[in-house]
């Protein structure tokens, strides 16, 4: 009997199975490279609650596209849909988010327009979208709507329902009787008063008939040149001289109009304009240089335990940019400045070093900010170093290190310190001074320091040249 | 007094056999893999036992899956009603299908058929001396019967699953589409859309490592065998039963690890 070998029938099985897994693989997967070719729109929605991704977009119910992305910006939800490439959206299309049936999925519908000369691109934005009319919002309107009318008829019902209500509309009502008894009443009994009143009526208007003719007669002689008036307007010479001023006016705005004169030149030079507007965005420039301008003043003074001494800095900080300053300082430290002097005698070198105490060092630093962290380098206590500072807390606290002094023969100056402000002007430090030093200068410190922005500095150094980076 | 103190020395007693047994099934589980990456593999053993483990299976696993899925239909179709979702029901019955039932029940299917003969054949050979025959002909048992034996399973009941995952959704399409006139399209629709590559790929992990389990569980059972024909019996039976259990409780913690 023809028999199949035990690896045939393991193989034929493995085979079958992995045919149904690509079979499986590829309908669950249809989606995931079928689509990946469509272009990208956008649209804008206010609210996107029960939107997923990957839920479908739709035309008349018919699937052209995916959500690709759903993401918030300005506070409104960004969602970004990959429409399948031969379905054309027009410019004028309106996206909306519809729900199936009342707990379904929700899915994008998009609408389409009229206008059918230009389609969207690639990473356009579908400018109309409509809010949809989904159960939360439909029930919170209903909801709003019926509070109003409740708000007119407990307005209403306090103010005709009751006992005090049905009074006063009664009341209201024999007012109104009274009022119209009491106006025939009047007329009744000032009948007479009525009609001497129309008789001097006709009277007046007889006088005034009367005024109108003499008023007629004086025109007239106007018109025949009587009377001062009279000659004024029928005086030919008086409209020559009025003729010769208009004339000579109608000169000058002619000689304006093309630019002639001083006046004119003003007006019509395109320079004079084009100066104009350099100067005016120049000042605006220098305005909001200035603005941006910033000068901070601060003095720091660190009480040294280990040499029991204190240490004084003086700062000027001039922040040009939000991330960038300069910084100015003087520093009077009671070790003063160490200075080596190399000195060949007979071919042998000694090496003195002197510390001269009233020596004031300076700072003179160039520094930038990256978010929280602040590097610095320059001349710091009037050699050559860097530092850098991070800030937590909004600013409150410093971590500050500096290294400086790099020499060969010895350990650079090595200093950290932490500052905390503790009011607005007011910073607190702890640290630790040339904690490397090998000649006994290590010292932890605690300082004290006072820091405000000065306005009246800024506006000296701006109103001189500002200086260039 | 004497009776509590007996209990509790049974309870510690039985703590302690658990625990060491645990070790035993880690220890073999080292040895077959030591064994596994030893050349010569023993080609004609393995395609032997994965014939035995897998080919002979599918019919059972065949039935077993379609009629799992053709019930959760059912089920499913009653309780969606309720909500006017049946559509829903292609989608149920496929995920259900990869991610749990495809998976655990084909693995216990073969716990039972595979698993079990696994344990009376190698606690057979056992009992009759033919494993000691081996060791004496300087023929390592556990390379020769115990390795094949894993290997068969590992790569066999993932196989096995993916037949039972498809044949089950197909059993619910059955059920679904012409006996409760589910729309075909918005079924098959479904199942597509709820369904991700990765509650196949992970269903089929878990199968992968349901078949070790089985197999290394049901082969030291019969490899530790003791007491005649009726401890052949007996180590089926604990073989079938332990395998089970580690592979239900297993399922739990691999699902809350995957999904």
């Amino acid at each position: 009997m023809f028999s199949i070998s035990s690896e045939a029938k393991v193989g034929l099985f493995v085979l079958v199975g992995l045919i149904i897994l690509g079979y499986m693989s590829f309908r669950v997967g249809e989606y995931g490279f079928g689509l990946k070719k469509g272009y990208l729109v956008s649209a804008v929605f206010d609210n996107v609650a029960g939107l997923e991704k990957d839920a479908s977009v739709q035309i008349a119910g018919v699937e052209v596209g995916r959500v690709e992305d759903i993401r918030l910006e300005d506070g409104k939800a960004l969602v970004t849909m990959r429409i399948i490439p031969d379905v054309k959206l027009a410019r004028d299309v309106t996206a909306l988010i519809k729900t199936h049936g009342i707990l379904g999925e929700k899915y994008v519908e998009i609408v389409p327009g009229s206008e059918w000369e230009t389609y969207l691109e690639e990473g356009e934005r579908i400018t109309s979208v409509e809010r949809q009319a989904d159960i939360d919002r439909l029930l919170a309107q209903i909801g709003a709507i019926a509070d109003d009318v409740k708000v007119v008829t407990t307005s209403l019902s306090n103010v005709l329902g009751g006992e005090e209500g049905e009074e006063s509309l009664k009341s209201i009502v024999r007012n109104m009787r009274d009022m119209a008894e009491s106006m025939n009443r009047i007329v009744e009994q000032n009948d007479e008063k009525f009609s001497t009143m129309l008789t001097s009526l006709r009277n007046a208007s007889v006088q005034m008939e009367k005024t109108f003719s003499s008023l007629n007669e004086i025109t007239a002689g106007i018109n025949k040149g009587e009377g001062t008036i009279g000659r004024l307007v029928k005086d030919e010479s008086t409209i020559d001289k009025l003729n010769k001023t208009l004339a000579s006016l109608q000169q000058i705005t002619d000689k304006i109009n093309e630019g002639r004169g001083t006046f004119g030149k003003l007006i019509h030079d395109e320079e004079t304009a084009d100066n104009l507007n350099e100067t005016l965005s120049g000042i605006n420039r220098y305005v909001t240089k200035a603005e941006q301008f910033r000068t901070f003043l601060s003095y720091r003074g660190e009480y040294l335990f280990d040499t029991s001494d204190a240490k004084s800095y003086l700062e000027l900080k001039i922040q040009p940019k939000e991330d960038k300053f300069y910084i100015l300082g003087i520093v009077a430290d009671p070790r003063g400045r160490r200075t080596v002097k190399d000195t060949t005698t007979g071919g042998v070198t000694t090496r003195t070093e002197e510390w001269e105490r009233d020596k004031v060092l300076f700072n003179v630093e160039i520094a930038k900010r990256w978010k929280d962290v602040v590097l610095r380098g320059g001349l710091l206590e009037s050699t050559g170093g860097v530092g850098i500072d991070y800030f937590a807390f909004n600013d409150r606290l410093q971590f500050t290190f500096e290294a400086f002094d790099f020499d060969t023969d010895r350990d650079p100056h090595l200093k950290a310190y932490a500052e905390y402000r503790l009011f607005k002007h007011l910073y607190l430090s702890a640290g630790w001074d040339d904690f490397l030093s090998d000649e006994g200068n290590e010292s932890p410190f605690v300082g004290i320091s006072v820091r405000f922005e000065d306005e009246d500095l800024k506006y000296l150094l701006t109103s001189a040249p500002i200086p260039r980076d | 007094m004497n009776r509590a103190s007996t209990a509790i020395d049974n309870l510690g007693r039985s703590v302690l056999r658990n625990v060491e047994e645990m070790g035993r099934i880690l220890l073999l589980f080292i040895s077959v893999l030591s064994w596994m990456i030893r050349p010569p593999l023993k080609l004609r053993l393995i395609f032997k036992q994965m014939e035995f483990v897998g080919v002979k299976s599918i019919f059972v696993v065949v039935l077993t899956g379609i009629f799992t899925g053709m019930v959760m239909a059912l089920q499913g179709y009653h309780g969606f009603r309720m909500f006017s979702a049946e559509s829903l029901v292609g989608s149920t019955v496929a995920l259900g299908m990869t991610r749990e039932l495809g998976p655990v029940l084909t693995s216990l299917m073969v716990t039972a058929r595979a698993g079990s003969a696994m344990a009376a054949e190698l606690g057979t050979m056992r009992v009759t001396e033919q494993i000691d025959a081996l060791s004496v002909m300087a023929a390592n048992p556990v390379k020769h019967l115990i390795v094949p034996r894993v290997i068969a399973g590992v790569l066999m009941v993932p196989v096995l699953t993916i037949v039972a995952d498809f044949v089950g959704i197909l059993g619910g399409y059955f059920v679904g589409v012409p006996v409760l006139g589910i729309n075909s399209g918005i079924f098959v629709k479904n199942i597509t859309r709820y369904v991700d590559l990765d509650d196949i790929y992970n269903g089929l992990i878990k199968a992968a490592i349901f078949g070790l389990i089985l197999s290394l569980i049901g082969c030291y059972k019969g490899f530790n065998t003791s007491g005649g024909a009726e401890g052949v019996g007996k180590a089926t039976t604990e073989a079938v039963v332990l395998a089970s259990i580690s592979i239900l409780i297993s399922d739990y913690f691999l699902t809350a690890i995957m999904f």
